[in-house]
């Protein structure tokens, strides 16, 4: 297993933002999670990533846990954020050169690797050139040739396509599936519910609680209102149609470890 | 000769990539910033040239240096920390940015990760503590080549310690907007409790010791005469004294001016012990304020 998640939960001044989620993801496997906005998505991904402690239950990626063996986790998963996280003074080659000196990649054949990513995410004739001047489907295909440059067995993807048009959206599902067929699991969060859709596994989160965790198809057989229901019949049916933001004592806090 | 296992070996050079990743990536962001080159600068003649020669026109020689000369150290100092603090205040945006979470994710160890950002923002502070050097000659301060190197390595020490404390007030802020505050509350009490604008205790006033040839005055000096022509003894209330003598900056500033000068008036070695210990205790805690971002 890539990932086995048991009862994992975090509070934040003590109000949950995530408890007993649980769930297991398999090389080669993708899931999705969803959610409405403060569900607990990216305390989830937090945890998993490494960057949050997680308060209750345990994480374990590649078999190695996420609260006492972070550094080892960091060396098997690949990560791409929400929000762009490259530094627009550096060309790609560079941010290339300075994820591989921060995963300690071998200098030995660096170069043909980084140039096969180059050219995997179609950069090779901007590969000099920085940052500042690409388009916002240029700088997700760099962080997306970034966060697999280490060979991870984990790509966990944060809301990926957050800002892509359709065509930057299309390329780089094409991309992450490729990668998937290469044996990587992957696990992503949306709100593009028709994203969602092409995991094989699919969890809702509803106020910190995985509520729902199946194939799209038996999300839709269990939970939908109609014979031809949608997910987005079986999700709105799951987590009601009111809006879900949890404010209050919750949001400074997550806003903080985010950032 | 010593063999070394090669996985140690290994894990040196990874960390050594790190640390010189982390320093590239700082050094082509202040090279890309001409407002920080242009800021030192100005703040060089805004205190040399104007302060040095505006208050130095009145209050005449200090030690018998002119007062140009008595603050060039001191000039040197606030670009230190202007620079070493700015350099830590780059985190703020880098979080902002969400620039530090790809760092946050990284298997590198945070002591290699600390030490990489404060190289690189020493490296930065003695770019900008060079320049009052450029005008030492306007001002009439002569160095050997050995004394720039000493200048140069008290600097680097200094920035080191400098950008750790900076790094450890920029993971505990939220927003770039505190740097104003921290200009004030940091920067400004650390420059001005140095020494840096006032001896401790000196001979103020003097006319006439600048006008005798450079040897004869260095032989005046070891004879213990710093002015000639009147002047008149100023001592630091002790309170004023006590707080200087507590800040690290005061020890490295009285080294940087011995060196550029040859006057000091704190104890040499406690100067030396500084500029070893301060770097360490600030690679210590910053690597500490770092871990912790890694994980909450």
């Amino acid at each position: 297993m890539t990932i086995i998640c048991e009862n994992l939960g975090r509070s934040f001044n003590g109000v949950a933002a995530v408890s007993n989620v649980s769930f297991g993801l398999e090389a080669g496997q993708s899931m999705a999670l969803i959610g409405p906005n403060g569900a607990g998505k990216s305390t989830t991904l937090g945890m998993l990533t490494t960057v949050l402690k997680p308060d209750h239950g345990s994480a374990q990626i590649c078999g190695f846990d996420v609260a006492t063996q972070a550094r080892d986790v960091r060396r098997h998963i690949g990560v791409l954020f929400q929000d762009a996280t490259l530094d627009d003074t550096m060309t790609p080659i560079e941010t290339l050169e300075f994820h591989a000196a921060l995963h300690g990649i071998a200098r030995k054949g660096l170069k043909d690797r980084i140039s096969a990513a180059l050219h995997w995410a179609g950069l090779e004739s901007v590969s000099r050139s920085v940052v500042r001047g690409f388009s916002g489907g240029m700088k997700r295909r760099l962080e997306l040739a970034r966060s697999m440059l280490h060979r991870p067995d984990l790509l966990i993807l944060d809301e990926p396509t957050l800002g892509l048009d359709p065509q930057g959206r299309m390329d780089l599902w094409a991309r992450v599936s490729d990668l998937r067929s290469q044996g990587m699991a992957i696990l992503l969060t949306t709100h593009v519910l028709s994203e969602a859709e092409s995991c094989g596994t699919i969890g809702i989160l509803h106020q910190g609680k995985l509520i729902a965790l199946d194939s799209k198809d038996n999300l839709t057989k269990s939970y939908g209102t109609s014979a031809n229901a949608t997910l987005e019949d079986a999700f709105l049916s799951l987590t009601g149609r009111q809006l879900q933001d949890r404010g209050g004592a919750l949001r400074p806090a997550l806003v903080r470890a985010r950032a | 000769m010593i063999y070394f296992p090669a996985r140690f070996a290994t894990e040196c050079e990874d960390n050594l990539r790190i640390v010189f990743v982390m320093w590239r990536r700082e050094m082509r962001r202040y090279l890309a910033d001409k407002s920080q080159i242009f800021g030192g600068f100005s703040r060089t003649v805004l205190w040399l040239l104007i302060l040095g020669f505006g208050l130095g026109a009145t209050l005449r020689e200090i030690e018998g240096y002119s007062y140009a000369q008595y603050i060039l150290p001191g000039v040197m100092v606030l670009n230190v920390l202007f620079a070493s603090l700015q350099s830590a205040f780059g985190l703020v945006k880098d979080q902002k940015l969400g620039l530090l979470r790809q760092v946050v994710v990284a298997p590198a160890p945070s002591l290699s990760v600390t030490i990489g950002k404060l190289i690189a923002g020493a490296t930065v502070a003695v770019c900008q503590g060079a320049i009052p050097l450029l005008f030492a000659p306007f001002v009439g301060v002569q160095m050997a080549v050995a004394d720039v190197l000493v200048a140069i390595l008290v600097m680097f020490s200094m920035g080191i310690g400098l950008t750790g404390i900076g790094v450890i007030i920029a993971t505990r802020l939220n927003g770039f907007e505190s740097f104003g505050a921290i200009s004030n509350g940091v920067i400004q009490p650390l420059y001005f409790l140095s020494g840096s604008i006032f001896p401790l205790k000196g001979i103020v006033g003097g006319i006439g010791f600048l006008d005798i040839p450079l040897g004869l005055r260095e032989e005046l000096r070891n004879y213990g005469i710093y002015a000639i022509g009147g002047g008149w003894v100023v001592e630091l209330p002790s309170w004023l004294d006590a707080i200087v003598r507590v800040n690290p900056i005061s020890y490295q500033l009285d080294l940087l001016r011995n060196a550029i000068l040859g006057f000091y008036q704190l104890p040499q070695m406690l100067g030396l012990s500084v500029c070893l210990i301060f770097p360490l205790l600030a690679i210590t805690c910053a690597t500490r304020a770092i871990e912790k971002i890694r994980q909450t």
